[in-house]
């Protein structure tokens, strides 16, 4: 008899214990930290920052602040790049109720970042005070309804790398215009090289060239968000590279960095590179290519635009769960807006372009033996830091806009252009917006 | 050699067991058989003898040289030392991981599944095919469609990237029970339950006493596959853990080879740790294979 | 597979010693036995499936841009099931698995037979070397196996390429038309020796006499493989088999990993790189929860089909 009091007890006991578990089984990511108070500063006791980043070698730089602040010590913890792995670590720490104190976020995944409540506003913790040191449009990018939800930390402007041997082959010089690209591109494949990729699986290249054609794909309004993806400019540029694709003037066969396209630069079947400032280390890497590269402006457009766009760049966002909001913010802001700072990260982290425009870092104001002695940051890309489209604004849920597009570029071997692909787009990402719980309209022409 | 040469012949008839009844072998026979053998070994051996090559070469050797051929330039040292020490040892840490994760892991899971399987086949009780009945459900569920809520659900409870988010899950082994089981009713003979409990031993006691030692054969399987399963889990892991101190190899040289792109030094570093984390269990496989017999085919025989 | 009832010589045995002692510890020994089992089974398969089932049926909605002015939870129906049914995506990594199960488990089944029966063949030399070297790959976790093949499969480093470049070919191993297939060479390559050594098992357990008298009857091997073996070792092959078919509808490791190198395979190229993806990249933790049920349901829906299938055969 006792035993079956006991057996019941055992199953009274579990299934409360299964119950209580159940109903704290909330939605992760649906609490907001952002609406508790705020968090004070701590007074003289030592305490210790994590910072997940994946920039190699990013303690050595850490070192050098934790030097000079023994109360606040950073410790920094390596993770994979993003999307490769870093953002679902960042996701599922946040999701457990942990996650460190500064992650690296990239520009374009803050909103995604907000939509989960892993973020901090930081100008409930005096970010203003740090932003006249930021150049304009990249603070713009991390402030959002009010509010600001990240430390720029690089940015990725944009230029032409191009191999000037194979140019002069060709009898050609670095193109002015798209159109000027086109052509010299013809002349190259008449050689059986190709100008560029065009990496089908990764949108964020196409993004960035509709950004410089004057694209802005989204807006956020009183009522909610507002798409403009199959607007007269992003469609000029589908429209350029379908054609360009059709042709067979680039290369959709492998893209930038992969093992195929080390080894197609090197034997020069690849010419340029359109692409950030931050490319620079990793075509340094091409075997033989010391001497032969040079850096140019990038194309433009004819129908106007900008002088140059962004790729990449990533911010220090100070994450939901951290305990020191305050002195997170003061180490994101001196690794990424002094001059030590900086230095620093450069000469360690190869880290891209400075966000603070008085700055750019003492070593990128050398002249390059690689790319044929030219002076190529000061020259090349510190003016194109200055020629960006100021309306640019990123979304949530822009790693699963890419997919789409991305996932639309690759029917293009199957006959579909990229046009259809980018309307197609537009209308999906739509749906993506109401089925996590926000509001969007299609611009009204 | 020419000893050896000489032996087949005799061969057969020292072995028993399934090959007394072949008729002569043919030589012709002999030579298509064993041909076909040789090919399928070097289509599963190849990959292992490409990593064997490619970790004695530099980053520059490895693109540039046959990758079935090595290099002039003999550097498996220098890129086995770089693979233990870089990060501070961060390889022999995830190693160390993976054996706490799969040993214990496996260990644990046996004895529970073989508690569980003795329990089920020796006892008549209320509820028995019932319980049975779930279990065996569980080996039909993929494990990964259990990992996402599982997380969710560990994250409730705080377990989420800790030691215990990989290792619970581990210690359940439905498959490992369901063996048990079979095993046990074809085995455990009731007539030495009843001698022991006329001794006066108790029912968990004759357990541990008498069942253990009669399931041994099928405990070994069991405690393989948990193992190798344990070991090669992926998925878990990824989910789980954000920590790389607490990562297993698996995920380890994974977030290495993530990095190849960007920074091809890594390639030596993971083609050196593919091979120093084949190397064990490779030796473990070849000597443990002769022990992957027991049980698994006993009960579905009859 | 097949399943006895269990057997009933302890409660007489306990009967007759009459003792009421004795009963209850017989009553209570089978749970306390079961009781760590059955704890962990509770906490790591039971739970995470209600959970998982709960979630499926949540919904999120938020008010303003972020969700900043308020975000709240509500019962959604089937809405999630039909939003991961809608994602063209989704069910075209289940299309995927599909042809690929269809294609990859019965060559994967049938090499491994081959094998096993060539070894057992008394021709055979070296059985117990060939028979490690097959069943090495099993002991390769699935993620290195796939950096190993990825290796040989990138342009530029793999020398199967270039070998193939001596014959004038130029394989693409990691295209989209070929990817699938490359993915299914790692499976096979992994696998095979592992499925080998459990029919060589059951391979072992047929008793000589059948031997005896097939060599009386003057059988051939392949007919003694043909007509003896093969039926002896069925239920081998039904357990491998439905073995293979969970593997691939758990299919991650190798996709995941292959992404580094093959643009081809997208983020939701199977679907349970579809689930994960779903979940820690979108952040949509309640579609990836529908779409691991409907992971589980598949499973178990093709699970129980080939035993049906299979036994109906059978009788």
């Amino acid at each position: 008899m006792p035993l079956v009091t006991r057996r019941q007890l055992l199953h009274g006991g579990l299934g409360t214990a299964a119950l209580g578990l159940l109903s704290a089984c909330a939605t992760p990511g649906t609490h907001s930290v952002n609406t508790a108070p705020t968090i004070a500063s701590t007074t003289g006791e030592k305490i210790t920052i994590e910072y997940w980043s994946w920039l190699k070698d990013l303690q050595v730089v850490a070192d050098i602040w934790n030097a000079a602040n023994p109360n606040v010590q950073v410790k920094t913890v390596w993770i994979p790049s993003g999307n490769q792995g870093g953002y679902p670590k960042l996701y599922s720490a946040l999701a457990a109720g942990g996650g460190p104190d500064l992650a690296q976020v990239e520009f374009g995944v803050i909103p995604s970042f907000m939509m989960v409540n892993g973020l901090v506003d930081i100008s409930r913790y005096g970010a203003a005070e740090f932003a006249g040191r930021y150049d304009k449009n990249l603070w713009n990018q991390v402030s959002f309804a009010g509010g600001v939800y990240g430390i720029p930390q690089d940015s990725g402007p944009m230029a032409t790398y191009y191999q000037s041997e194979l140019f002069a082959k060709v009898g050609a010089t670095a193109p002015a215009t798209w159109d000027e690209w086109a052509d010299v591109a013809a002349e190259l494949r008449k050689a059986k090289t190709y100008i560029d990729c065009f990496p089908l699986s990764d949108a964020a290249v196409f993004t960035a060239f509709a950004a410089q054609a004057g694209a802005s794909w989204f807006r956020a309004d009183e009522d909610g968000w507002v798409i403009n993806m199959s607007d007269e400019a992003t469609l000029e540029v589908a429209r350029f590279f379908d054609k360009a694709i059709d042709k067979d003037l680039v290369q959709t066969g492998f893209t930038p960095f992969s093992p195929g396209w080390f080894a197609a630069a090197g034997k020069g079947e690849i010419a340029t590179l359109t692409s950030a400032s931050w490319a620079d280390a990793l075509i340094a890497g091409i075997s033989g290519g010391a001497g032969k590269w040079q850096v140019a402006d990038m194309p433009r457009w004819s129908s106007g635009g900008y002088g140059s766009s962004y790729q990449g760049g990533s911010t220090v966002g100070v994450m939901a769960n951290s305990k020191h909001p305050r002195e997170a913010l003061e180490f994101a802001a001196w690794l990424t807006s002094t001059q030590e700072g900086i230095d620093a990260e450069i000469e360690h982290c190869g880290i891209g372009w400075s966000p603070a425009p008085e700055i750019i870092g003492t070593p990128r104001t050398q002249p390059s033996d690689f790319f044929s002695g030219q002076n190529y940051n000061q020259d090349i890309f510190a003016p194109a830091a200055l020629e960006q489209n100021t309306q640019w604004s990123w979304w949530p849920s822009q790693q699963q806009s890419f997919n789409i597009l991305s996932d639309g570029f690759r029917q293009k071997a199957s006959g579909t252009t990229l046009v259809d692909a980018v309307v197609a787009a537009e209308e999906k990402i739509m749906t993506v917006f109401k089925n996590s719980g926000l509001s969007i309209r299609k611009e009204s022409a | 050699m020419t000893t050896q040469l000489t032996k087949p012949v005799t061969k057969p008839a020292a072995k028993p067991s399934a090959k007394v009844h072949k008729p002569g072998t043919k030589k012709s026979t002999t030579i298509v058989v064993t041909g076909i053998l040789v090919v399928a070994a070097l289509y599963f051996l190849a990959p292992v003898y490409w990593v064997l090559v490619a970790s004695t070469k530099s980053t520059a050797d490895l693109f540039s040289t046959n990758g079935f051929a090595f290099a002039a330039n003999f550097n498996l040292w220098n890129n086995l030392s770089q693979v233990l020490s870089y990060d501070n040892g961060i390889f022999v840490r995830w190693f160390l991981n993976s054996i706490l994760y799969a040993g214990i892991g496996a260990l644990l899971a046996t004895y529970i599944a073989a508690a569980g399987g003795y329990a089920l086949a020796k006892y008549q009780f209320r509820g028995n095919n019932l319980v049975f009945g779930i279990i065996l459900g569980g080996v039909l569920v993929p494990g990964t469609a259990t990992a996402l809520p599982l997380f969710l659900l560990f994250s409730q409870m705080g377990l989420a990237n800790t030691y215990w988010s990989v290792l619970l899950p581990s210690l359940v082994s439905p498959f490992g029970l369901f063996l048990c089981r079979i095993y046990a009713q074809a085995t455990v003979d009731p007539a030495l339950l009843e001698a022991a409990r006329l001794d006066g031993a108790g029912e968990i006691r004759i357990f541990h006493t008498v069942g253990l030692r009669v399931l041994t054969p099928a405990l070994v399987t069991v405690f393989l596959f948990q193992l190798v399963g344990v070991w090669n889990n992926y998925f878990l892991p990824l989910v789980m853990l954000s920590d790389t101190k607490l990562y297993p190899v698996t995920l380890g040289l994974n977030t290495w080879l993530s990095q190849v792109n960007r920074l091809p030094e890594f390639y030596q570093l993971t083609t050196g740790g593919v091979l120093l984390s084949i190397i064990p269990l490779a030796i473990a496989m070849v000597v443990l294979q002769r022990f992957w017999r027991g049980g698994l085919t006993e009960g579905s025989v009859k | 597979m097949s399943i006895t009832t269990p057997q009933r010589e302890s409660r007489p045995a306990a009967d007759r010693r009459g003792g009421t002692r004795r009963v209850s510890a017989v009553t209570r020994a089978p749970w306390l036995l079961l009781a760590p089992f059955l704890a962990l089974f509770l906490l790591t398969f039971i739970l995470p499936i209600i959970v998982a089932v709960i979630s499926s049926f949540t919904k999120v909605t938020r008010g303003g841009l972020f969700g900043e002015t308020g975000v709240t939870s509500k019962f959604a129906g089937f809405s999630n099931y039909a939003q991961a049914l809608a994602d063209g995506n989704f069910v075209a990594s289940m299309g995927r698995m599909l042809l690929f199960g269809v294609v990859q488990v019965p060559v994967m089944i049938v090499l491994a037979t081959i094998l096993a029966l060539l070894l057992e063949a008394a021709s055979a030399r070296w059985p117990g070397f060939f028979r490690a070297a097959f069943f090495l790959p099993y002991g390769v976790p699935g993620v290195i196996a796939t950096i190993l093949w990825s290796f040989l499969y990138v342009p530029g480093l793999s020398p199967l390429i270039d070998i193939a470049g001596w014959f004038g070919l130029s394989p693409d191993f990691l295209g989209p038309s070929a990817v699938l297939w490359s993915i299914a060479n790692i499976v096979t390559w992994s696998y095979t020796g592992y499925n080998m050594l459990i029919i060589i098992a059951q391979l072992k357990a047929i008793p000589t006499e059948v031997y005896e008298a097939a060599k009386v009857d003057g059988a051939s091997p392949v007919r003694v493989a043909w007509t003896i073996q093969l039926p002896l070792i069925r239920p081998a092959l039904v357990l491998t088999t439905i073995f293979s078919i969970i593997g691939t509808l758990q299919l991650f490791a190798e996709p995941q990993v292959l992404q580094t190198v093959s643009p081809a395979i997208d983020s939701q190229y199977t679907p349970n790189l579809s689930a994960y993806t779903t979940a820690f990249a979108y952040n949509d933790y309640n579609v990836a929860a529908a779409q691991a049920v409907l992971i589980a349901v598949v499973a178990f829906t093709l699970s129980f089909a080939f035993l049906a299938f299979s036994n109906r055969k059978s009788s």
